[in-house]
């Protein structure tokens, strides 16, 4: 791939993808060939959401392209004992020796076949978080769809420590990977752990400092302080794992205190399950006939299917009718006149018990802030207003409840999503202008078309492709090893499940599999790719011990680290700056990332690439090439696979010819032509030499696909709540497969498929876990959570002196974050090393003292711990990441754990 | 007459310190130097506990105390209120770094690099020997602001001809223009809000005003 002639002065268009509250458009500025600053790309100021601006990481490109740390030639292992006290030994080797090695073990693999003697694949490949190494990996998606079954469940921290039950009961509710509020319009945000201003991204940022000057009010829920609750209006120390009792409360208050006509009643008639009828035995009633559930009309007095024309449901009550009832597998479990409550009536019931003074002892806020609260919310929701949008007239509801890491994964999280999206449906600001928004899908097809992703399914909702549990379909075979089609309904079956499993099963069971599951086997061949396992998930000294047993370990590799240590080969690939790729932009994408244009933005390079680094994409066709898989490779990219986009279309056809290897050049000049073309119906056809001179180019995206509500209406469909009568029928039937195995490992998993979910007291989960790890839960007083370092998620960026001097001038970041007078109880004073333990593990570093955090809560900002990775390895900063076990009994029906942790903590020495 | 000021939006900034980031790679200064960065402080006791994000760095004062004690008249005050230093005349005597109430001017003896001694290829290329053992300082991207008027174009309006920091900001907290101007953009905020200064009380008649409160 070859840079632009080192001309005098340039600015070269890209993009910055490192997180997934990207891409950010940028210029590079580029002096006689030496790539020297970033800066925003203004042109992309009128599409752009953040005005073309670009986030603090973008700045450390430059430094990240050439730190001398890189590594810059294939490397080869020649110490073949693995650990993290083994010096691997790497030494330089040429390309040529280093695919050749790569392609001997893929073919030797597949000459014996791709799944092993498990069934699972010998293949296996792991990264970075988000979906965001994809945007720098050039076309190697393309050859792993051309090889065939691959493992990509073990995990780094992805589909565990992400929002994962927001994204699992996101989608089924609202396609909702990630919930957003709908800043541009919103009002009024209660933010549970959320910490929008490190995660948001620079959309992010701008929408909300937008609406703080145009009045929005914010309120912050959560233990500590963070950069969020400092711009917010109001903070709410929160203690920890203790969310769903503050949002149970909410809606005890919005359902018992308030006036029942302040909710938006046509809403939850029309557009919710509110009215269906539900059965003695907890099962919808349904016409006996159509088997179509039930609602009661107030019009004529009686019973009717959901969808019958000209009837008035009512929402509370209880009533009888000529009805079935079909429980789990089809069983019908009673039938004739029966007896049902609306599905309102029972969330009436249910919340009843959960007044403030309930939650105010569980969750240290006091019953009279949740009661305010609960009613500033309310008031915002203006019930009854409505706006234009598009030339279509829509409900405004300008109220979001928004949740943070650790709040909606792990136990609780469950409870949590639902809560919210609860809350939202009563005052009907879910999916219209200003409530909550679900911006991205991942589960659901297609995944580019959000608003097409809305089709009919069963009883009225909309359909959700759940892994089946049915006798006949589910499989106690799982594809892969964390299990994921087996245990977890909701994960699907698509591309991104996954990783979306219980990616921390396929490291746990490495060393013991649960009965019922085939042996779980170490892959023969590993591939990584911008991710660090060994430091960004827990327990990180076990799990780095297991790495070292991998047979065959090919890292693409920026710098050494903990993970590569344990690498067989390593690859050079071309970083940030130096590779070419195309991707698409707008449309509406993750957390706040939803905009008012779609399109393509390149990224490329700006300067020739360092040392031997290849461009990704040859490293994909050269390792296509050696595996006999040229064709099945361009095929994939002709469909697609590569950019998202396919290379034919109506009016166009730049298909790569499958037989030949192509350049990197030649195989993106054809994407970026099929951009053209479908960005101009056909009618233009630029190639690449256009868009390394322009960047990106986009046409409009109406703003009504910001909003699902209309799709749903044009359906009839409503949205699956409050009444989770299929979840709670699939949980029934998971069980009933697992139970026919033997399998019962999983029953605690099992209890959380409530159609109606209570509370239960979450905190203890992790009190009882110090127990089983043998410690006295009074040695361990202390909640240990983490925040979101804007400057260090993701992107390889501990190693990035910038970064380290930005975010130094942010509290927190390099120590422990105590309140000052707990420990000031224990004799801390500012500076001091302290250790943090856990009844198995400990770990150290500086004592940071600050006011805004709870006297029972320490707090580790980002991902640390680093021993190879250069420049990290010597910043000594503590990780929660050490001290957190992996453990089944933390992990809930999605698969998930939660990122916090019991721990004792004491003063080693003084800062002296 | 022209008067250049910086307005900060306390209520707009998060203390991402993109501001900080994008000033040190523009003017390529050396690990530790940081000619705008943002505070994080807290004040009250928890739970009544408020996290307040500052940006700071130089604040051109009117009454410059650096440019009183300067011996070598290395540090001036051009006729738009830019307080400048000139590299050429500074003896690095540290008399200004002691005497700034603001704590925004450093001085660096020797060579010093992101990952060590060595500089890497963008470094290098950026690297102004010019720098050492002398007093340095945020000059409101002063060679920016000239070549972009030169061009005709405004600074605070065109980016161009802005500050760096400005450009960079992603919450739009910064603002940039002539206080003399009504028509400027800081000049309706200023007349529109309420703003205070830093350590107003010293009468040196600091140029960077903070927004804070409604209205």
């Amino acid at each position: 791939m070859t840079a632009p002639p080192a001309k005098a002065t340039l600015k070269l268009p890209s993009y910055c993808y490192q997180c997934v509250a990207g891409p950010d458009l940028l210029q590079v500025r580029v002096e006689e060939g030496t790539a020297v600053a970033v800066e925003p790309n203004f042109c992309a100021s009128e599409i752009h959401p953040g005005a073309g601006r670009v986030c603090v990481k973008a700045y450390g490109l430059v430094q990240k392209t050439y730190n001398p740390h890189r590594i810059l030639s294939p490397m080869k292992r020649t110490n073949p004992k693995k650990g993290r006290g083994e010096d691997p030994g790497f030494q330089p080797i040429s390309w040529e020796e280093a695919l050749s090695l790569v392609a001997e073990k893929l073919n030797a693999v597949r000459a014996s076949g791709l799944l092993d003697a498990s069934g699972y694949p010998k293949v296996a490949a792991s990264f970075g978080g988000g979906g965001t190494p994809q945007s720098y990996m050039g076309t190697f998606p393309a050859f792993l769809a051309a090889w065939g079954p691959v493992d990509m469940g073990f995990g780094s921290g992805q589909g565990v420590k992400c929002t994962h039950s927001e994204h699992l009961y996101g989608e089924f509710w609202h396609r909702a990977f990630t919930v957003s509020a709908d800043t541009p319009s919103c009002r009024y945000i209660i933010e549970v752990g959320c910490n929008i201003e490190a995660s948001g991204g620079v959309v992010g940022v701008k929408r909300h400092a937008d609406a703080r000057a145009r009045g929005l009010k914010r309120v912050q829920i959560e233990p500590h302080l963070s950069v969020t609750g400092a711009s917010s209006a109001e903070w709410v120390p929160i203690r920890p794992k203790t969310d769903a009792a503050f949002l149970y409360a909410l809606i005890h208050v919005l359902l018992h205190e308030e006036p029942r006509g302040s909710l938006d009643l046509a809403f939850l008639r029309e557009r919710t399950a509110s009215p269906y009828l539900v059965g003695a035995h907890g099962y919808y009633l349904r016409d006996p006939s159509s088997e179509k559930p039930l609602i009661w009309d107030e019009k004529r007095g009686e019973a009717a299917a959901y969808d019958t024309p000209g009837i008035k449901p009512a929402l509370e009550g209880s009533y009888r009718a000529r009805a079935v009832e079909i429980g789990p597998d089809g069983e019908r479990l009673d039938e004739g006149e029966l007896l049902g409550e609306t599905a309102f009536e029972k969330l009436l019931a249910h919340m009843a018990p959960y007044t403030p003074e309930w939650a105010s002892r569980i969750c240290d806020v006091p019953a009279q802030t949740i009661r305010r609260l609960a009613g500033e919310f309310l008031e915002a929701a203006s019930v009854g207003e409505s706006i234009e949008i598009d030339g279509e007239r829509l409900p405004l509801r300008p109220v979001a409840i928004t949740l943070g890491k650790t709040v909606n994964n792990g136990w609780g999280g469950f409870e949590c999503c639902w809560a919210r999206t609860v809350a939202a449906s009563l005052v009907g600001a879910l999916e219209v202008p200003g409530g909550i928004l679900g911006t991205t899908v991942r589960l659901n097809r297609p995944m580019s078309g959000r608003i097409e992703s809305v089709k009919p399914g069963p009883d009225g909702f909309m359909d959700y492709p759940f892994n089946p549990t049915d006798r006949e379909h589910w499989s106690p075979r799982p594809n892969i090893r964390n299990a994921y089609r087996t245990l977890v309904p909701l994960a699907s079956d698509g591309p991104w499940s996954q990783a979306l499993g219980p990616t921390h099963f396929a490291w746990m069971f490495l060393d013991g599999t649960p009965q019922g599951l085939p042996e779980v086997t170490f892959p023969e061949v590993w591939f990584l790719y911008r991710t660090n396992p060994a430091i960004s998930f827990w327990d990180t000294q076990s799990l780095s011990e297991k790495m070292a047993r991998f047979p065959f370990v090919v890292a693409f590799a920026y710098t050494r680290d903990e993970s590569n240590h344990m690498a067989d080969i390593l690859l050079p690939e071309c970083t940030d700056l130096e590779g070419l790729q195309l991707i698409r932009i707008g449309g509406t994408k993750y957390i706040e990332q939803f905009w008012e244009a779609e399109g393509f933005a390149l990224r490329q390079p700006v300067i020739e690439a360092r040392g031997e680094a290849r461009d990704f994409t040859d490293i994909a066709t050269e390792l296509a090439r050696r595996t006999g898989l040229i064709e099945d490779y361009n095929r994939a990219i002709n469909r697609g696979v590569a950019a998202g986009l396919r290379l034919k279309g109506e009016n166009y056809d730049y298909s790569l010819a499958p037989e030949k290897a192509h350049s990197c050049e030649e195989i993106w000049d054809a994407i970026c032509r099929a951009a053209s073309a479908e960005l101009s119906e056909g009618a233009e056809s630029e190639g690449l030499s256009w868009w390394r001179e322009h960047g990106f180019r986009t046409r409009p995206f109406p703003r009504l696909e910001w909003y699902l509500y209309p799709a749903l209406v044009r359906q009839g469909l409503r949205f699956e709540l409050p009444y989770e009568e299929r979840l709670y029928r699939i949980g029934r039937e998971l069980a009933q497969r697992l139970h026919e195995r033997g399998m019962t490992w999983w029953d605690k998993q099992l209890a959380e498929y409530q159609a109606l979910p209570a509370w239960r007291d979450f905190p203890a989960l992790w009190e009882k876990s110090v127990v089983a790890a043998g410690g006295k839960p009074e040695d361990f007083p202390f909640w240990l959570v983490t925040t979101r370092s804007m400057q260090y998620a993701w992107g390889a960026n501990a190693g990035s002196e910038l970064m380290r001097e930005a975010a130094a001038n942010i509290a927190g970041h390099g120590g422990v974050v105590i309140n000052a007078r707990a420990a000031a109880r224990l004799g801390i004073a500012e500076g001091d090393l302290v250790e943090v333990r856990t009844p198995r593990r400990a770990t150290q570093g500086r004592a940071v003292l600050r006011e805004g955090i709870r006297p029972d809560t320490l707090l580790m900002v980002g991902q640390f711990g680093h021993w190879a990775t250069p420049f990290a390895r010597d910043l000594e900063v503590p990780s929660l990441n050490s001290l957190v076990p992996m453990s089944i009994d933390l992990t809930d029906a999605t698969g998930s754990g939660a990122d916090l942790v019991r721990v004792g903590l004491s003063r080693l020495r003084s800062r002296r | 007459m022209t008067r250049w000021v910086m307005v900060a939006d306390l209520e707009r900034c998060v203390g991402c310190q993109t501001c900080t980031a994008a000033c040190k790679e523009e003017n390529a200064t050396p690990p530790g130097v940081q000619w705008r960065r943002v505070l994080d402080m807290e004040t009250g006791e928890y739970p009544d506990v408020r996290r307040i994000f500052l940006p700071v760095g130089c604040m051109h004062c009117d009454e410059p105390p650096c440019m009183d004690v300067c011996p070598s008249t290395a540090t001036r005050q051009r006729a738009d209120g830019i307080v400048t230093i000139d590299y050429d005349l500074c003896i690095g005597c540290g008399y200004c770094i002691v005497s700034c109430p603001y704590d925004a001017r450093f001085r660096t003896d020797r060579a010093r690099f992101a990952y060590g001694g060595r500089p890497n290829e963008a470094e290098r290329k950026r690297f102004d020997e010019r720098r050492l053992g002398v007093a340095t300082k945020c000059n409101f991207c002063v060679e920016r602001l000239d070549a972009g008027i030169a061009k005709g174009l405004s600074p605070g309006l065109d980016p161009e001809a802005s500050p760096v920091c400005v450009n960079s900001c992603i919450a739009s907290a910064l603002y940039f223009g002539d206080i003399d101007d009504p028509q400027s953009g800081v000049w309706v905020l200023l007349s529109q809000k309420n703003h205070f200064r830093l350590h107003e009380e010293l009468g040196t008649g600091p140029r960077l005003y903070y927004l804070w409160g409604s209205p």
